[in-house]
């Protein structure tokens, strides 16, 4: 896990965070020992299943939750203790929560005519939100008279008028079908960009995330289990969940056979030798026993003699821009490797022997 | 394909239908009917007159006993949905408590205390605050009937709340609304058709109510219940038929306006 670049000070700082709901018996821990810095001005995703903790730890940032223990500052200022109205973030909600006995409009001047603003500043400023999520002809509706669409843009411009300094979006994106979401991802890329403020960004759509996002902390019962950019989270795994929950993955044991500083060399199921990236942290020695993961699109078929496994195919599955291959290898160990479809070439048949030649630094040692 | 289960194909399913809504409906159009009827008689036909409408509206008591049995319904409707307002807040606006089942029940007492033995407990009280104090104005009515609504205007004030989305609240703190702001733009506009529908409740309840008035009343404090009731124990005339017809339309429609405010943005 690569260390924060010396920013002066990041916008999000949660220190020690801890969240226990319940009490005695029935308590349940769904937070535990967060450490996060979120800089200022990044695209920043929590990713996880449900019931990681990541909506959770969102509904603290914002003031919905207080942590049982530890510290989030906002800004360098300790919000512990504040409600959500004392603090500069404002959150898109899941379901919008747009209140439905006011227009568009109203919805979108509401915070700052809670913050006092005069009456001819939330106007104009209601006119240029309604203009940035090009929802202008829509201002006197009711949330009822609008598309799901369209009530997405309207929750997003009611959360960024009183420009706060942090955006919460909990999965604003879940309700839209795909073509909708494709939009509104883009969308939501090109407002945080233009407004230069900090996204906070809560989804359990991994492809979403890597589109998305700056960076990205990955999170499993509660606690965050890697952070790091897309390719980092993607190319480089840490951990078997990490590498699962992100993309297609093919998980293999090997053995370590040579100690290097920064990689180890491995002794693969065929009996090959392949050098691995080692995580943040874990230096296995020579002789032991660990797991890799390789992309499926790391390997491809290659000849028997330079190949680094021997497999033997057991179907192939057509998606149009590629092709996935199942391939049982020697041992029994189920392989998937993905082919372009690039030429006209016939997927091996199955049955067929073939070997499979993974490319430079297609392995990574995870942790178990 | 199999056709779907449906009770109203099982024998006999039409005779009780039928039989029910006679039950229901038959005395009331009889008594309706016979309003309009020319002659005294509950029984004989005698042609079609508004002549028992002109004697009520021309019978000063009449006039009097309406006016109060108004007055009274406004006043307790209004005084106890804003206690059920306050109540249904007090019990789903909190982190859940210890007791708070209880407290549901009680407030909820006169849905399950027989009228008769409430009547009674509050005859007690008040003969005792009467003889105490020497007050015999309206307050005892007024207060009786409030006690009596209250959880009739809560019932619906309190599903309302159950059933808002509880994020619009949050929204509304979330873009910097005080506890008190959130109310005020939130809350309280949402709640506004379960307020109606629980002071419309209260008001028919009240104007309804024999049992509670007929113990806690003194003497000239007739309703227009109580006072149907001494008249029918004299002389039974169509002008009786006439003051329930349109007792009955007002009833008629303010339950029609409830279930038209509740159904509406629900």
């Amino acid at each position: 896990m690569s260390e924060p670049q010396p920013t002066p000070q990041p916008e999000i700082e949660i220190t020690g965070l801890s969240k226990v709901f319940g009490q005695g018996s029935a308590a349940f821990k769904a937070l535990t020992d967060i450490e996060l810095n979120i800089r200022t001005a990044e695209f920043f995703t929590l990713l996880g299943p449900s019931g990681c903790g990541k909506t959770t730890l969102l509904r603290v940032i914002a003031g919905f939750e207080q942590p049982s223990q530890g510290s989030v500052r906002i800004n360098g200022q300790e919000v512990a203790g504040l409600g959500p109205n004392a603090r500069p973030v404002n959150t898109v909600f899941q379901s919008y929560a747009l209140f439905p006995h006011m227009t568009v409009a109203q919805n979108i001047g509401f915070g700052l005519k809670m913050l006092g603003r005069p009456a001819d500043e939330v106007a104009a400023t209601t006119a240029d939100m309604l203009k940035l999520v090009q929802m202008e002809a829509m201002a006197d509706r009711k949330p009822s008279e609008i598309s799901g669409g369209q009530q997405q843009r309207v929750a997003l411009a009611r959360a960024l008028a009183p420009q706060p300094r942090v955006l919460l979006l909990d999965e604003p994106l879940s309700a839209l079908d795909l073509k909708l979401r494709k939009e509104m991802q883009t969308e939501l890329k090109r407002l945080q960009t233009e407004t230069g403020i900090t996204f906070v960004f809560v989804t359990h759509d991994q492809e979403e995330a890597l589109t998305m996002s700056d960076r990205i902390a990955v999170m499993s019962g509660g606690r965050i289990l890697q952070l790091g950019s897309p390719s980092e989270i993607y190319n480089s795994p840490s951990e078997r969940f990490v590498a699962d929950f992100i993309g297609d993955t093919n998980f293999l044991k090997v053995k370590v056979v040579e100690a290097l500083t920064e990689t180890v060399n491995v002794r693969l199921p065929g009996g090959a030798l392949h050098s691995a990236r080692l995580p943040d942290g874990l230096r296995p020695a020579a002789g032991d026993d660990v797991s890799v993961v390789v992309r499926p699109e790391q390997a491809t078929l290659g000849d028997g003699a330079k190949a680094h496994l021997t497999g033997t195919v057991t179907n192939s599955v057509f998606f149009g821009t590629d092709t996935h291959i199942h391939v049982n290898l020697e041992d029994g160990t189920p392989f998937t490797l993905r082919r372009q479809n690039a030429g006209n070439t016939a997927p091996p048949a199955p049955g067929t022997m073939v070997g499979l030649t993974l490319a430079d630094g297609a392995l990574q040692v995870i942790r178990e | 394909m199999a056709r779907q289960f449906s009770i109203s194909r099982l024998p006999g399913f039409g005779a009780i239908a039928l039989l029910t809504f006679v039950l229901l409906y038959l005395p009331i159009i009889i008594l309706v009917v016979f309003s309009f009827n020319e002659n005294q008689s509950q029984s004989i036909w005698g042609g079609f007159s508004l002549r028992w409408y002109e004697a009520a509206f021309d019978n000063q008591q009449v006039r009097d006993v309406s006016i109060r049995s108004l007055w009274l319904a406004l006043v307790a409707s209004s005084l106890a949905t804003i206690l059920a307002t306050l109540a249904a807040l007090a019990t789903t606006r909190v982190s859940r408590f210890k007791g708070q089942t209880i407290i549901y029940a009680l407030i909820n007492q006169p849905l399950m205390v027989p009228e008769v033995v409430t009547g009674i407990a509050l005859l007690i009280v008040v003969a005792f605050i009467k003889v105490q104090t020497g007050y015999t104005g309206m307050g005892y009515l007024v207060l009786a009937h409030t006690a009596f609504c209250i959880p009739f205007a809560y019932l619906p004030i309190r599903a309302r709340l159950e059933t808002m989305d509880r994020t619009l609240e949050q929204a509304a703190a979330d873009l910097y609304a005080s506890h008190v702001q959130a109310f005020r733009y939130i809350t309280l506009p949402l709640l506004v058709p379960g307020i109606v529908a629980g002071f419309m409740l209260g008001f028919v309840v009240s104007l309804d109510t024999v049992v509670i008035t007929e113990f806690v009343k003194s003497a000239g404090q007739d309703t227009l219940p109580t006072y149907m009731l001494g008249q029918l124990r004299r002389a039974v005339t169509p002008e009786m038929n006439a003051i329930a017809t349109l007792f009955l339309a007002l009833s008629l429609c303010i339950v029609t306006l409830f279930f038209l405010v509740t159904s509406k943005r629900g």
